[in-house]
């Protein structure tokens, strides 16, 4: 009988705790409105599922740039892939994200294979996690959030600890709820890099949104990686399209 | 202040001005979809051969030579990659042409890699027939389930490979829950005169297939090949990240039937049949600071064991000796022979290691890439060591420095190679 006693109170202290747990960060009125806000913030930046072109650009400290140009697609809160389009060198490798795996494929060569979100298929200051970006809202949670000459901080925590950066300290315009600057920190709060956002612009279709991240890294001193925005549009896609299998034809969605 | 001093901090500023204000742009040019693509590579690899006169591989191919320690080979190589898009269908082209000279001459090759036509009425649907590679398997330095494909080189094992000519079909089907993704390859592989004779003897029809599993994320892939050409054969494929930065695979292949040539240290030939059950167990590690560890292990069941291989190398001993003392040539042509149809598998014994470390951009040098690779006979204990460097700083050239080192006793799998190291300068530039 004490044996199902004790069974009887562990279950109930693991719902208690889940659904503490879970409910916790909603019991905030101001950490809800502020994860509302980040909420929101994603759909600015862009629709649920859409299309876009990017522009990579890796500047050296002699300001040596090379440049990448990516077509990217994503879908819902866990699907992203991207297809480079260009220099020759890259042309068809193509990446794709289901949630927390990643892979890259190459044509001519093998079959897709894991890569992780700290690796980088570009190289520079850019690593997997920031091209196969899914929404912040996705993988962080709001912890903090505070106002500074005029702008409101977010403090995020990553949900899990597959996320590439631990914590984000997110600048963010209140009138357009746009980001304006991000710091990815490890989780003893050491800074990693930080992102710019830059010359806002109308994608057309309600989309106006920065076009144009700059990001520097103290880990890569002197060095600095860019990333342009083109031709963002709201597009939907079938399932089947993220999947290993279709990787190799990823190009064969531009229109 | 003195004059150039004044003029050092105006052009000081004058960059960091530049800099902070500098304007990004993205011509959509860039972007314009054609129909019509071409792209590929040219490559330019010169190498030099530190040769060891005592192997038998040496004996075997430079019998009737001068004695040189050094052998250079320059290799030229244009690979070309042409596409045509109309609607849902694509033509595909990728020819290989290779040109080598050497203290033999020049040699040259040109060969179809790849040319399929491809047709996709919807994403979760598609037909393909023609030369096609599958690149079926996780490993990266071997793959014991690839039965439709040529075998890797696993001392480069991302070099382009020629396919075999298929019609096969995926149907890719997506799910919400642990199953998010499954897929179906069948595929149809003809064997007749001049066409797919490398895969096997017996001409006919051939069936294979891949089923694909992305479940609990973790790839999983259950595959077999069936006809008359080969035996049948069946296996399996996972893949997983244990974390985001620890990823696990391998491979399991089990082969009916097996039917293998060996030869006595006589020179007569036999065969044996055996079911032979191939396996791969490997990882991919990355640390923080972006130092990335494959390792594999390799278990080889249709290879030869320690003693097979001392029966064919003894073989080979035997006829350069008769050579040296009567100048007769038959018993080393008939050992040239059964080399080139037994015995030329890239590792042809048992049991492998694999280790391959590589860091990215050391020293915030960006776009290099230094790595050593070695492979490990675990069966007599002979290894290979292959230092390299990487840089792709300039844009679309790719230069890789290679030198690998081959260690081993005598009779033993890489003491019995030609060369006892060499060293390469490959330029590749993408167009």
């Amino acid at each position: 009988m004490s044996k199902i006693r004790l069974l009887t109170w562990m279950v109930m202290s693991l719902v208690a705790t889940t659904v503490y747990a879970t409910s916790e960060p909603e019991a905030n009125p101001e950490l809800a409105e502020a994860n509302q806000l980040l909420r929101q913030l994603d759909r600015n930046l862009n629709p649920e599922s859409y299309e876009s072109y990017r522009k990579l650009i890796n500047i050296e400290p002699d300001g040596k740039r090379k440049e990448f140009v990516l077509y990217s697609i994503k879908k819902g809160m866990d699907k992203v892939a991207s297809v480079f389009l260009s220099p020759a060198s890259e042309k068809g490798r193509s990446t794709l994200r289901l949630d927390e795996n990643m892979w890259l494929y190459i044509p001519n060569v093998g079959k897709p294979m894991r890569i992780t979100s700290l690796q980088s298929v570009v190289g520079g200051v850019f690593n997997n996690s920031d091209i196969l970006r899914l929404d912040y809202s996705a993988e962080y949670a709001v912890t903090q959030i505070e106002a500074q000459n005029g702008e409101t901080i977010l403090h995020l925590k990553a949900k899990t600890k597959t996320v590439a950066y631990d914590k984000l300290k997110m600048w963010v315009n209140r009138e357009k709820t746009l980001p304006t600057k991000i710091e990815c920190l490890t989780a003893a709060s050491m800074l990693i890099k930080t992102m710019v956002f830059k010359e806002t612009k109308d994608f057309g279709n309600g989309i106006v949104r920065p076009s144009v991240i700059e990001t520097d890294s103290p880990l890569h001193k002197g060095y600095k990686s860019v990333m342009i925005h083109a031709n963002l549009n709201k597009r939907t896609f079938k399932d089947e399209i993220f999947t290993l299998t279709f990787m190799p034809n990823l190009e064969s969605l531009r229109q | 202040m003195r004059p150039s001093g004044i003029w050092w901090i105006v052009l000081t500023l004058y960059v960091t001005m530049a800099w902070a204000q500098e304007d990004y742009s993205f011509d959509l040019s860039e972007i314009e979809e054609k129909p019509c693509q071409f792209g590929g590579y040219f490559e330019f690899y010169p190498i030099v051969y530190g040769l060891d006169e005592d192997s038998t591989a040496h004996k075997l191919k430079f019998y009737d030579r001068d004695s040189e320690p050094l052998r250079y080979e320059t290799n030229f190589t244009a690979l070309l990659d042409g596409s045509y898009k109309k609607g849902t269908s694509e033509f595909r082209a990728i020819v290989n042409t290779d040109a080598k000279h050497d203290d033999l001459g020049w040699s040259e090759e040109t060969t179809l890699y790849e040319g399929t036509w491809s047709l996709r009425p919807s994403p979760g649907l598609s037909f393909q027939v023609g030369k096609a590679t599958l690149k079926w398997g996780k490993g990266y330095a071997w793959n014991p389930v690839a039965f439709l494909d040529r075998p890797k080189d696993p001392t480069d094992p991302e070099l382009a490979r020629e396919g075999f000519v298929v019609a096969s079909a995926d149907y890719i089907k997506s799910f919400e829950g642990p199953l998010k993704t499954f897929s179906f390859t069948p595929a149809l592989v003809p064997v007749y005169d001049h066409l797919n004779e490398d895969l096997g003897q017996i001409t006919g029809m051939n069936v294979a297939g891949r089923a694909y599993f992305l479940l609990h994320d973790t790839d999983i892939d259950f595959l077999f090949l069936a006809g008359p050409s080969k035996t049948t054969r069946y296996g399996m494929d996972f893949s997983r990240n244990i974390t985001s930065n620890f990823e696990i695979h391998g491979e399991l292949a089990i082969i009916r039937d097996y039917e293998q040539t060996f030869i006595d240290d006589t020179g007569t030939l036999y065969n044996r049949t055996t079911h032979a059950t191939n396996t791969l167990l490997g990882l991919r590690y990355l640390t923080e600071s972006e130092t990335t560890t494959i390792f594999e292990y390799y278990h080889n069941a249709t290879g030869f064991t320690e003693s097979d291989m001392g029966d064919y190398y003894s073989f080979i001993d035997e006829g350069y000796n008769t050579y040296l003392a009567s100048g007769d040539t038959s018993g080393l042509k008939r050992a040239s022979s059964i080399s080139k149809n037994h015995y030329s598998q890239k590792n042809p014994m048992r049991d492998y290691l694999y280790l391959r470390v590589s860091q990215k951009e050391p020293f915030d040098i960006l776009y290099f890439t230094p790595s050593v690779t070695s492979i490990l006979n675990v069966n007599d204990h002979s290894f290979s060591l292959g230092p390299e460097w990487l840089y792709t700083g300039v844009k679309n050239l790719e230069l890789r420095l290679r030198t690998t080192f081959l260690v081993g006793d005598s009779y033993t799998e890489f003491g019995e190679k030609q060369s006892d190291f060499w060293v390469g300068l490959r330029a590749r530039y993408h167009y």
